[in-house]
């Protein structure tokens, strides 16, 4: 029985990645790669990693297909006139290259696959170290305790990032395409509704990484979706200046996850050590915050934001 | 066959579709989702060749995945940005046709 659900699950992925390279239209495409994200979020679930299918359905596919989308949107304003419809090109090579680097993968997973694990291997490691921790989601104790400094790491690259993608927007250049079209009545009392939610939701996931399945990317991930939301209705219009508020947003993740990397090396302990739970969950709060106003502002492709005028 | 060789396969699978898909495909847009396509099949194989654990599968590359989603979402939006730029200043969106495979036709 389950097989068979696993089976649905493959089958419904591989059909829609082939949709996805071989579709003819790329609107088609982009929307199917989003379906294809959500069956992630399902194949995670299936294989037991929860907090991954909450990222994948908030970040795979939501923020991704939604940046696709609107960059989609953009490359038609920019020329209304063209055709999104491109030639694939020819190549012989193709097919064999995409065989060969299939069995490859294949082989790989196979070989691994039928491997014991290591006796000291370190996922045995972290669950016999959790409890020290006073976490109870080893995934959150990885992130934050064991290997932290990639998730250091990952908040500068998100930061670099948006640095770069700030670089090579042309400035002003990007309105938003939905900006004008929030005049339904509807619009206001649904946002009123689902916003207030969202930030409940997201605080909800940051409380539980530390337990259960949740944490500071999946937070951060639902606060820039309802940022999006309110963003595609207009009551935030991209603006050419980063206001205050956004660079202490934008910075929060990675400089207070140093400070208090580097804080600590003064009462002894090692570098980026942990000093309590408070300390764990106050970095993910300012990560949360980063992560949300990062990926919102690359979204919207402009500096900063602004109230929307009505 | 148990439901682990079945992601193991599909991951393959993915990652080929997603390796054809970049060769073949014209528009910058449609390469960047076959790479994510790629990118989600090396994810699928990281946790599941950690294998069934306790509860669930290994959390280290649960965890290295979680971030790499991440990373992905960011180097996409930095790619988009780029290839919305490229359009702009060059009216496609399309890698150039002086590259490698044209060169070997004209000579």
């Amino acid at each position: 029985m389950s097989l068979a659900v696993d089976l649905l699950i493959a089958a419904a992925l591989i059909g829609l990645a082939v949709q996805v390279v071989v579709g003819g239209v790329l609107f088609r495409a982009i929307v199917l790669f989003i379906v294809f994200g959500l069956t992630m979020a399902l194949a995670w679930a299936r294989l037991a990693a929860p907090d991954l299918a909450m990222a994948e359905a908030a970040i795979g596919a939501g923020l991704t297909g939604a940046l696709m989308l609107v960059a989609y949107r953009r490359l038609i304003e920019i020329n209304p006139d063209k055709p999104a419809r491109t030639e694939r090109r020819r190549s012989v090579l193709a097919l064999p290259v995409a065989i060969l680097a299939s069995a490859l993968v294949a082989m790989i997973g196979l070989a691994a696959i039928g491997l014991e694990p290591a006796p000291g291997f370190a996922g045995r490691a972290v669950m016999d170290e959790l409890d020290q921790t006073g976490l109870g989601n080893p995934i959150t104790g990885v992130l934050l305790v064991f290997r932290n400094l990639d998730t250091l790491l990952e908040i500068a690259v998100l930061l670099a990032a948006f640095a770069a993608a700030r670089a090579v927007t042309v400035p002003g250049a990007s309105p938003l395409p939905l900006s004008n079209r929030s005049q339904s009545p509807l619009v206001g009392a649904l946002l009123a509704i689902i916003v207030p939610m969202t930030v409940l939701v997201a605080a909800h996931l940051l409380r539980a990484g530390g337990h259960a399945p949740g944490g500071a990317f999946q937070a951060g991930a639902v606060l820039a979706a309802s940022g999006v939301l309110l963003a595609l209705t207009g009551k935030l219009v991209p603006s050419a200046e980063t206001g205050l508020l956004l660079r202490l947003g934008l910075l929060a993740g990675l400089v207070g996850f140093s400070l208090v990397g580097l804080i600590v090396t003064g009462f002894g302990l090692p570098l980026l050590a942990m000093p309590g739970i408070w300390a764990i969950y106050a970095i993910e709060t300012a990560m949360m915050l980063s992560i949300a106003v990062a990926l919102l502002l690359l979204f919207t492709g402009s500096a900063g934001l602004r109230r929307g005028a009505d | 066959m148990n439901s682990l060789t079945l992601y193991v396969m599909t991951a393959s699978a993915l990652f080929g579709i997603g390796v054809y898909g970049l060769i073949i495909a014209g528009h910058l847009l449609r390469k960047l989702l076959a790479l994510n396509l790629m990118g989600n099949a090396v994810f699928i194989l990281m946790v599941t060749v950690a294998g069934p654990f306790e509860h669930g599968p290994d959390p280290v590359p649960q965890a290295l995945v979680l971030t790499g989603i991440v990373i992905a979402v960011s180097a996409t939006a930095l790619a988009l940005a780029l290839m919305v730029r490229l359009y702009r200043e060059t009216g496609r969106a399309t890698l150039g046709d002086n590259d490698g495979d044209e060169e070997v036709d004209d000579g």
